[in-house]
């Protein structure tokens, strides 16, 4: 954007004002015995909620920086780690294959969007599994733990230093893109769970997310499509998908139909289906928004936001019904983002 | 004492929402938070007064205005703000301002009083 040439003045304030702030507070903290821990613990919560907002334009922290670094290490590790995994033997059945690298809006979607399940192979074939799951972007690290159950939470550390674990409770289908010739077990992956559930057709139903389906048989991939799959496919294994694909659940027919349908239809039976069993009605309607709204967040000029001034008044001043307002030292946010002026000087009818 | 106007913005806010957590997780006390926040209103008047150096123009429709223990508010429609480097069209603004003059502490509590009273009078 153009104010980046001349050097927005916004970020750099909001640094001083925090630098300032977190200095002059120190000694009071000391004071009433606080750790220095939680000063800084103040510090990074703050810049965090700065950051999440999206309100000021290249407000990085040097977190934000290294992150962006290992951002771009990542994404070219996972893309040589898709094929590693193509080219696996197949004796095991699953063959994950990363989804493809989303554009995963900003950092903050990380967590909704992770719901995935990596299968590390509950006791089944040895060999294969623990293949990366590569996740959006902007994700960092992640850890698999798996539980004495078998269930497997993922963590996951997002680029807000906060780390996340995600129960997988849902059942996700992945969906290869690249499809390892001659492996026996199709597109499908399949995961255990020890929480077996009905497949919810509504679950994370997003374009971005993969789903890992769930099947009671550990070996014949016996892939009861959900309606959203097939939705939401991206890359969809040309060709193969659809002979396997078996419905197992009840009411996966009418997503499709809805497809077609406005969003908001999509939405409210998504819904229904999920309050049918499912925990997750979040992991579906952000994925579900953001999906659409990535480009369109940023282009669109008009947010929800109440586009406020804070300033000081110098002089207001009316003439019939002709205003004139002399301010000073605002702080401006308009469309979302912010700005600041130390004088204002306005015009209005009224 | 500084005003505590600018508590209300995208700064304050999450200044205070990071602070609430941690009184919430016993990390500190509403006290201290409080001493936080006087620190805040310090600072951001000083950076305000002292490290911005531009100045805005605008030009749009008064829809109501309101003057109420010293502090005005006004809303105005179809706004342009000018800068030298840019144009941000608005169809709405809400404008908050304390007077600029007097060393009158204009309170957080003010500015919402007249935030919410605005709504209710006008609209």
């Amino acid at each position: 954007m153009a104010s980046s040439a001349n050097s927005n003045p916004v970020p750099k304030l909001y640094k001083n004002v925090i630098d300032d702030v977190i200095n002059e507070v120190r000694e009071l903290f000391l004071d009433e015995g606080v750790d220095e821990q939680v000063l800084l613990e103040l510090k990074t919560l703050w810049e965090n909620k700065l950051l999440q907002s999206k309100a000021v334009e290249g407000f990085h922290t040097d977190e934000q920086k290294a992150l962006q670094a290992a951002q771009q290490q990542q994404q070219q590790v996972q893309q040589v780690q898709q094929v590693q995994q193509v080219t696996q033997p197949a004796q095991s059945q699953q063959v994950i294959l990363p989804p493809q690298q989303q554009q995963a809006p900003q950092q903050q979607v990380i967590v909704q969007e992770s719901k995935l399940i990596h299968m590390g192979g509950t006791g089944m074939s040895a060999a294969a599994t623990a293949a990366t799951l590569a996740l959006p972007t902007a994700v960092t690290q992640y850890q698999q733990l798996l539980t004495s159950q078998g269930q497997i939470l993922q963590l996951v550390r997002g680029p807000n230093g906060a780390q996340y674990i995600i129960q997988p409770q849902q059942q996700i289908l992945l969906q290869q893109q690249m499809q390892p010739g001659g492996v026996q077990a199709p597109v499908i992956q399949q995961v255990m769970q020890a929480a077996a559930m009905a497949p919810q057709p509504s679950q994370a139903a997003t374009a971005q997310v993969q789903q890992v389906q769930q099947a009671p048989g550990a070996t014949a991939p016996q892939a009861s499509a959900q309606p959203q799959a097939q939705q939401q496919q991206q890359a969809q294994p040309q060709g193969q998908q659809p002979p396997m694909m078996l419905q197992v659940d009840g009411t996966g027919e009418t997503s499709s139909e809805e497809d077609e349908d406005e969003e908001e239809y999509d939405e409210d039976d998504d819904e229904e289906k999920d309050k049918d069993g499912a925990e997750d009605g979040q992991v579906e309607e952000e994925p579900l928004n953001s999906g659409d709204d990535v480009s369109d967040e940023e282009d669109q000029e008009l947010f929800e936001t109440d586009n406020v001034v804070v300033c000081q008044y110098d002089k207001i001043h009316r003439s019939k019904n002709k205003w004139k307002f002399h301010l000073k030292d605002g702080i401006m946010n308009l469309n979302g983002r912010d700005y600041v002026f130390s004088k204002a000087i306005g015009d209005a009818e009224w | 004492m500084a005003y505590q106007l600018y508590r209300n913005t995208t700064l304050g806010n999450s200044l205070q929402e990071s602070l609430d957590e941690l009184i919430q997780t016993q990390q500190i006390t509403p006290q201290l938070a409080l001493q936080v926040l006087l620190q805040f209103d310090k600072a951001i008047n000083t950076a305000l007064a002292n490290r911005v150096r531009n100045r805005v123009n605008f030009r749009g429709s008064l829809n109501t205005y309101r003057f109420c223990d010293n502090v005005w508010t006004f809303v105005l429609n179809d706004v342009e703000f000018r800068e030298v480097t840019e144009l941000v069209k608005v169809d709405k603004v809400k404008i908050v301002a304390c007077d600029g003059k007097s060393d009158s502490s204009c309170s957080a509590a003010d500015v919402l009083l007249c935030f919410c009273a605005s709504a209710l009078f006008f609209f």
